[in-house]
């Protein structure tokens, strides 16, 4: 077991953001969570690496680093690709005195030959593509050596071909890193590429646990909701 | 008996209802009066306000906790020592510079006018060294490099970035606070030491030009006029205000929220609170060693 969440329930005032919330994901295994907008998926993320504090329940994972892909790359753009990579290697106060800076620098350029971003050390996150600096912020995350990766949202905003390549990179690090990864999307091409399993939030709850070809079954109403994209179902898009 | 509880009963729940109605109806009109709106909005600037400075004492005792564990940068100090020194000077110069200018060519004059003109020099190096010199340095780093630290932090925030150093297990404090407050606390003597220079240069050029002084004249004064203990004190308010403007300005950028307008709440808050503070640290001063 790598990622065990017990009974989660997060409140924003006096909004229920999430409801009960109980599932696990195991090492090398990778689980989608997807919902609409507001439903919950990247407070779900967020709770798991300790950026906002739960309200009750469990949050159980082993032992080492978590890390985090960001939706919008959340690349330092003071810094060059080199120093963005290293820079838990440079600031940690663990890791500072474990590497010398030629083994800091084979490390980064051993992360970004596995993202297929070889030789860009120098080059800053402004003169990077989106999907580029997706894959740098890969490279960022997996530089302490993960036991679980988080990815909130990693194929939004990029074109299908992009996309295609990002859901390769992130199958490719869970073979790599033996992670437990937790992937929130709306995209169905990232669920059924990269999931091992899926969970469906609405209003913080889970609706829906399974396999992407469950989802794909239709059997739940909530998931036929999604995969048809249909606007008649149990899920209400502006519900108070 | 019975019969005279139930009227009295009937008589108690149409007098509660009649109660919650009006009190219903007054509650909804006195929250659209104008003194409600004052009072809600003096309250909420109030809680603002404690909020504000809590988060800002809390980081400052963060910093003050990295510093004495010696979790310092280095190269990120150097790097904000250059900003907060080089890149201010210029402004700071020309702000100092003119307001000596200002004042000497509105005194200056009638000075001499009144056979007073031996004291010029002392006046001006007496008003540059203890206020001008180092409150005007503030006021221009405080539009320079304040704004600037407050918007590079709020945008950190909503771009995630806060976030990412978190992830990564690097104390944000101490990456993001500890360089910028120490180059501030650093850097500030040695603008305030090259402004009231200039300043005292400036006042003689103008002494010189408006009341016809000699420059001879406007040194001696000056120097009678100025002891050790002005120096030191302006440079301990140099360093209290360097502090001040760097963590005041980091603590509002690095609790910004929400986009765009976010960051621009953030940097206007920075600049403001920054004003007031090195204002009121000016008045502690001035009380503690002149009064």
């Amino acid at each position: 077991m790598s990622i065990e969440v017990k009974n989660l329930v997060k409140k924003f005032g006096n909004k229920t953001v999430i409801d009960n919330v109980s599932f696990k994901v195991n090492d090398k295994e990778t689980l989608a969570i997807v919902g609409f907008s507001g439903s919950g998926k990247s407070t779900v993320l967020k709770l798991i690496c300790g950026l906002i504090p739960k309200d009750s329940g469990e949050i159980i994972t082993s032992e080492g680093d978590i890390a985090m892909v960001f939706q919008y790359s959340a690349l330092f753009d003071s810094l060059d690709v080199e120093d963005n990579i290293a820079f838990a290697l440079h600031e940690r106060r663990d890791l500072r005195k474990k590497y010398s800076e030629e083994q800091i620098k084979e490390i980064v350029a051993q992360k970004l030959e596995l993202v297929g971003l070889k030789g860009i050390e120098k080059l800053y996150p402004s003169e990077l593509s989106g999907g580029m600096q997706k894959r740098v912020s890969f490279a960022r995350a997996i530089v302490t050596e993960p036991k679980s990766i988080l990815y909130d949202e990693p194929t939004a905003g990029l074109d299908p071909i992009s996309s295609t390549l990002i859901e390769d990179y992130i199958v490719r690090l869970k073979e790599e890193t033996n992670a437990a990864s937790i992937v929130v999307t709306h995209q169905m091409s990232t669920i059924t590429r990269t999931a091992d399993r899926v969970i469906m939030l609405y209003n913080g709850k889970i609706v829906f646990e399974g396999t992407p070809d469950d989802m794909l079954k239709q059997d739940n109403e909530y998931t036929k909701q999604f995969v048809t994209a249909s606007l008649d179902g149990p899920m209400k898009m502006m519900e108070e | 008996m019975r019969i005279t509880a139930g009227i009295s009963k009937k008589l108690t729940s149409g007098r509660i209802f009649l109660y919650n109605h009006f009190m219903g109806t007054l509650q909804k009109y006195y929250k659209q009066s104008a003194t409600y709106k004052i009072f809600k909005g003096m309250f909420e600037l109030f809680a603002d306000f404690l909020d504000t400075l809590g988060k800002i004492t809390v980081n400052g005792i963060q910093v003050i906790k990295c510093i004495l564990k010696g979790q310092i940068d280095k190269k990120e100090l150097i790097y904000q020592c250059s900003r907060f020194g080089v890149s201010s000077l210029p402004i700071t110069l020309t702000i100092v510079g003119m307001t000596s200018i200002i004042i000497t060519s509105q005194v200056a004059l009638e000075m001499v006018k009144q056979g007073g003109g031996n004291f010029i020099g002392m006046m001006m190096s007496i008003l540059i060294v203890r206020e001008v010199a180092v409150i005007m340095s503030g006021f221009a780093i405080i539009s320079m490099i304040g704004s600037s630290l407050a918007s590079e932090l709020a945008t950190m925030r909503v771009t995630e970035q806060i976030d990412a150093i978190k992830v990564l297990k690097v104390d944000p404090v101490g990456y993001l606070f500890v360089p910028r407050v120490l180059s501030g606390i650093i850097m500030m003597p040695f603008v305030t030491i090259i402004a009231a220079a200039v300043g005292v240069i400036a006042g003689a050029i103008t002494s010189d030009l408006f009341a016809g002084l000699s420059y001879m004249a406007y040194f001696d004064s000056a120097w009678l006029g100025i002891y050790m203990k002005d120096l030191w004190v302006s440079l301990l308010k140099a360093v209290f205000f360097g502090g001040t403007i760097a963590l005041i300005s980091c603590s509002c950028g690095y609790f910004a929220s929400g986009g765009a307008k976010g960051v621009g709440l953030a940097t206007t808050k920075a600049v403001v609170w920054s004003f007031v503070a090195i204002v009121i640290w000016d008045m502690i001063f001035a009380i503690a060693f002149f009064f």
